[in-house]
């Protein structure tokens, strides 16, 4: 996760004045006895790359379609732009989709494809052509105007996809897992390429997507959806370094959870006893914390480092058995047994090339880490 | 038969039997009604003269008669028995169309568990003999048949409609036999149809009726052209619904191929009919192959 | 020469091809006209002989024609029309003569009938005469005489073919038989020309003399009338002796008010009759001979004519037929009737393709 997208703009969510340019109020949809998405409520902003990411059944395809307007919410509300959409059919939102499929017309060449939109609201055809070639060298396909979408490869459909979805100026573009297609090679450079569109054009992005290392590299915010509901909204680092519930953590990367009561807490330092690790962990967490509360920290296996010496006295340190190594190039994945049974894992980088692994199985080891380091789940 | 040469044995041997079988079902009988057609009519068993003839001990002469063709070209009768087949196959094509089109779209887009059902409903008539059934549209078009009774018994006419034996009754007939030869390639065509393509449409400012219009009917063409061919080509020799529905003023391709070959005993001049049937139907579709593949070769 | 009403002649398989040897006895295969023949006939001949008849039927000459022409027909006994299909069928040698040795009760045929067809059939060797009739008019004799009057004498042509007259039966309704011989040879009689006339010339007078009335025919079959005559829907109608009756005893059955009447026209009327014959390829003639002589005696024929409502050409059975039958001069016609009757002329095959063909236009309307 070394590639997290720094946000330009002054972050708009910040900005509870401004109105926000999708607001979702309560939103429910049922299918049958299934609640597909259940009582959401998001706002999105003005030139938001904003992310709807989670598992597949999560219902964030369902949210997506919601704004499209091809489902209509069982209840709530949708507004775009400050216009109450709930009840709009789609062919008169101002609103755009990218499908994951891409779904462009096989009867039509690309120019055709791309020209769709623009001939249903009735532009000239001279303007039309300006606009389709001006999205044709967006996507650097210029030369496949005239072939049919059964002549291009998939990574060229997806371009032709994106000019089609993105030449009526929509106000939000809304984008179906649009690189779930591509071979990871592609999907990679695509990426990039999708972003700096994004900031060129300026319009809000609203992202489908099944993997977090593309939501965490494209992404403004993310909502983190589960069963139907949102686990968590934050930018990309904020959702990763601190994540709120036991499912967001566990979500995104890997981390070890231990949970405890809290003892004390002293301004925003809090002492949480741990008895599964036998431990008294440190932790810095500002909202306050009643003592005897269960919580959970959270703690992702690269802030763990490995010391020479142990402290019984000092919190988060804890000692145990590596009983299992993974090496994965750029780093290797410890498995750490503490003597109570409990399982803590973490990563160390792979500094020198074929040099004697420092660490090795069966060894005692200690671990400790920084009370910054670990996040305090309150769910 | 073209076998391409690289093949492996096997692959030629699967190619072969599809061909072998229209060689022997086909292209010989065809051969022999196309020898037929070049002979001439004869008093005798059977009613034609061999083509090739003994003159004198050992000497043999090959007669071809073109006289059939020429009789067919030159006599308007001919003329316009293939335009009264072209119409009625045509007219009766685009009925097909106009009702099977929208009852293969409705079972296409109904819900998944009423699919077989309808499609049932479609196919089941059609186990029961053609002929019963051909009958049974006797039984309610005729004078007092069905029909008549129960628009006279609600009040709605006075008198009972003439349709038996007239040019309706055979498009009745026909449009109702041939019906599920367009459902059923139109609901294969349909029931394939990218729903996403429409939501893409509709994502894009289109509306329903142009989502079908833009969309759904140009990609169903295949199926369409399909459902055409399998009706047009056979109502174009139609014999039996013409003789049991229509009356004797309906001039078609297949009741003067009856004339000729039973009346007449001119067994070569019906088969120069069935001949001239035969290119009447096929040089359409080799044309429209021939410009298909100058557009695809134009267009890339 | 007879036709089944509508056209069933689709529904009926052949027999033959389904019929599998059940046994080693000795097979007789029969191509008949439907409806022709009386309902134990065939299992009578089976009980006395042993021999199993594998009965099949046909409804229109030709259909019977274009197997024999084809060969190999399979069958050992046919009963086509004596002209024009007999006729030239001998001429085609389709059929081989008859041992009349085998044929000992070939002395109950009527002398007069075998007379009339040794012109076609050189000393009487192919053919044996089976059951005639003849081809004339049928009509309701209510409304006929409601809309011509009583003065109007109907035993005419002139029902079918006189423009004014049928113009004021059109809304009562006529019909012609789709057949271009009996059409053509009944417009000929009408004009009183010819009948044997087969010429380019006398055929365009003849199709001339129907297009003058074709804006006023309903239609032309040659079995729709039976019906439609029966219930009332049909005035007058050119059709064959049998159909017509068939049609006057539907009508008395069902008690609709309905009477139907049949008239040999004064003009003249085709007179056909049916025969027995044995193809030359046929595969038992000796069973197809003591079929033949079976029915040829007049305990046997009487039923069958009792049955069918056709007159048979048994001298020797006249006096076992039902004497309602007998007496009725529609099945059996009076002498001076039947000196009106026409014998058809077979046309020379390029005149019969000119005639269908000009029948084909002037019924379509070309």
């Amino acid at each position: 996760m070394n590639r997290v997208r720094q946000f330009k703009p002054e972050e708009p969510w910040q900005a509870p004045e401004e109105e926000p340019i999708v607001r979702i109020e309560n939103v429910t949809k049922r299918f049958g006895a299934f609640y597909a998405v259940d009582d959401i409520s998001l706002h999105i902003h003005q030139g938001e790359f904003f992310s709807l990411l989670g598992s597949s059944g999560c219902g964030k395809t369902t949210l997506l379609r919601m704004l499209a307007g091809f489902e209509t919410p069982t209840s709530g509300q949708i507004f775009i732009d400050g216009q109450d959409v709930t009840n709009i059919p789609p062919y008169e939102r101002p609103v755009n989709m990218m499908f994951q499929s891409y779904a462009l017309f096989p009867h039509m060449n690309v120019a055709d494809n791309i020209a769709f939109g623009l001939k249903q609201e009735g532009m000239a055809k001279s303007e039309r052509q300006d606009r389709v070639a001006e999205l044709l060298s967006l996507v650097q396909i210029e030369q496949l105007a005239k072939r049919k979408p059964h002549q291009l490869s998939g990574g060229q459909r997806q371009r032709v996809a994106l000019a089609r979805s993105l030449a009526k100026h929509p106000k939000i573009l809304l984008l179906d897992e649009p690189l779930g297609a591509l071979d990871k090679k592609l999907r990679e450079q695509t990426q990039f390429e999708l972003v700096n569109i994004q900031e060129r054009l300026g319009i809000t992005f609203v992202v489908v997507t099944h993997d977090q290392e593309e939501a965490m590299t494209m992404s403004s915010r993310i909502a983190l959806m589960h069963e139907g509901r949102i686990e968590q909204v934050d930018p990309p680092r904020r959702l990763y370094e601190f994540p709120s519930t036991r499912y967001a953590a566990s979500f995104i990367g890997s981390v070890n959870l231990f949970d405890g009561y809290v003892v004390q807490q002293d301004d925003d330092q809090v002492l949480v006893q741990c008895d599964e690790a036998d431990s008294l962990l440190q932790v810095r967490h500002s909202q306050p914390l009643v003592p005897g509360m269960a919580v959970t920290l959270a703690l992702r296996p690269e802030k763990v480092r490995v010391l020479k010496d142990f402290d019984e006295e000092a919190p988060n340190q804890l000692r145990g058995q590596i009983k299992e190594i993974a090496y994965l190039g750029d780093v290797s994945i410890y498995h750490v047994q503490l003597p109570g049974g409990k399982w803590v894992q973490f990563t160390q980088p792979n500094v020198q090339a074929l040099a004697e692994q420092p660490l090795t199985w069966d060894e005692e080891v200690t671990l400790g880490w920084s009370a910054n380091s670990c996040g305090v789940l309150t769910e | 038969m073209k076998l391409k040469p690289g093949l492996p044995p096997a692959r030629n041997l699967i190619i072969a039997v599809p061909w072998f079988w229209l060689a022997l079902f086909f292209l010989l009988p065809f051969l022999f009604v196309l020898k037929i057609s070049l002979s001439e009519p004869t008093l005798a068993q059977p009613p034609y003269m061999d083509l090739i003839r003994e003159i004198e001990d050992g000497f043999v002469t090959l007669v071809i008669n073109f006289s059939n063709y020429q009789l067919l070209l030159e006599d308007s009768l001919y003329l316009s028995a293939l335009w009264g087949s072209l119409k009625v196959a045509g007219i009766s094509t685009l009925f097909c169309l106009l009702i099977g089109y929208p009852m293969a779209y409705a079972i296409a887009r109904s819900p998944v568990h009423w699919r077989l059902p309808l499609l049932m409903l479609i196919i089941l008539p059609f186990w029961t003999s053609f002929l019963i059934r051909i009958y049974a549209w006797i039984g309610i078009l005729k004078t007092n048949g069905l029909l008549n009774n129960l628009l006279m018994g609600m009040g709605l006419i006075d008198s009972p409609l003439e349709i038996m034996h007239t040019p309706i009754a055979v498009y009745i007939g026909v449009v109702y036999n041939y019906l599920p030869f367009v459902v059923l390639p139109l609901y294969a065509t349909l029931i394939r149809l990218d729903l996403t393509l429409l939501e893409a449409a509709a994502d894009l400012g289109c509306r329903p009726w142009k989502q079908f219009l833009l969309i759904t009917l140009p990609l169903s063409m295949p199926g369409v052209l399909a459902g055409s061919m399998l009706v047009f080509i056979p109502v174009m020799g139609e014999f039996v619904i013409p003789d049991l529905l229509g009356g004797p003023n309906t001039l078609m391709l297949g009741k003067l191929m009856w004339t000729e070959f039973f009346s007449n005993k001119d067994w070569p001049l019906a088969s120069s009919l069935a001949a001239l049937l035969l290119v009447a139907l096929i040089l359409p579709f080799v044309l429209l192959r021939h410009f298909e593949r100058r557009a695809e070769e134009a267009s890339t | 020469m007879k036709k089944v009403s509508s056209g069933f002649k689709y529904l009926f398989p052949s027999l033959l091809l389904t019929t599998a040897t059940l046994s080693n006895a000795e097979e007789l295969h029969v191509y008949n006209w439907s409806d022709y023949i009386a309902e134990d006939t065939v299992a009578q001949f089976e009980q006395e002989t042993g021999i199993k008849v594998i009965y099949d039927v046909y409804d229109s000459n030709e259909v019977l024609e274009a197997k024999l022409l084809a060969g190999r027909s399979g069958y050992d006994l046919a009963f086509p029309t004596a002209r024009p299909f007999a006729d030239r069928h001998i001429t085609a040698g389709l059929y081989q003569p008859l041992n009349k040795d085998k044929l000992s009760n070939l002395d109950n045929i009527d002398p007069v009938i075998l007379q009339s067809l040794a012109d076609i059939d050189a000393g009487n060797q192919h053919l044996v005469p089976y059951m005639w009739g003849t081809t004339g008019i049928g009509y309701n004799v209510k409304k006929v005489r409601e809309i011509l009057g009583d003065e109007m004498p109907l035993d005419t042509w002139r029902l079918v073919f006189d423009p004014k007259i049928v113009a004021k039966l059109e809304g009562c309704g006529v019909s012609l038989m789709d057949d271009a011989t009996e059409v053509f040879i009944a417009a000929s009689a009408y004009r009183g020309q010819d009948t044997a006339d087969f010429s380019k010339a006398a055929i365009e007078a003849a199709a001339n003399t129907v297009q003058a009335v074709r804006p006023y025919i309903r239609y032309f079959h040659s079995s729709q009338y039976i019906n439609d005559l029966a219930n009332g829907d049909l005035c007058v109608a050119h059709g064959y002796s049998g159909d017509v009756l068939q049609a006057r005893d539907r009508a008395s059955e069902a008690g609709n008010g309905v009477e139907v009447a049949y008239a040999v026209p004064s003009e003249g009327a085709v007179v056909w009759t049916d025969v027995m014959v044995i193809p030359k390829d046929a595969p038992n003639p000796d069973a197809a001979h003591r079929f033949i002589n079976y029915l040829m005696q007049p305990e046997v024929i009487a039923p069958i004519t009792n049955y069918v409502a056709y007159a048979n050409a048994n001298a020797a059975a006249t006096d076992l037929v039902d004497e309602e039958i007998r007496m009725d001069p529609g099945i059996y016609p009076p002498a001076q009737t039947r000196e009106k009757l026409i014998v058809i002329k077979t046309p020379a095959e390029r005149q019969l393709r000119d005639m269908n063909r000009s029948w084909t236009r002037v019924k379509t309307g070309q």
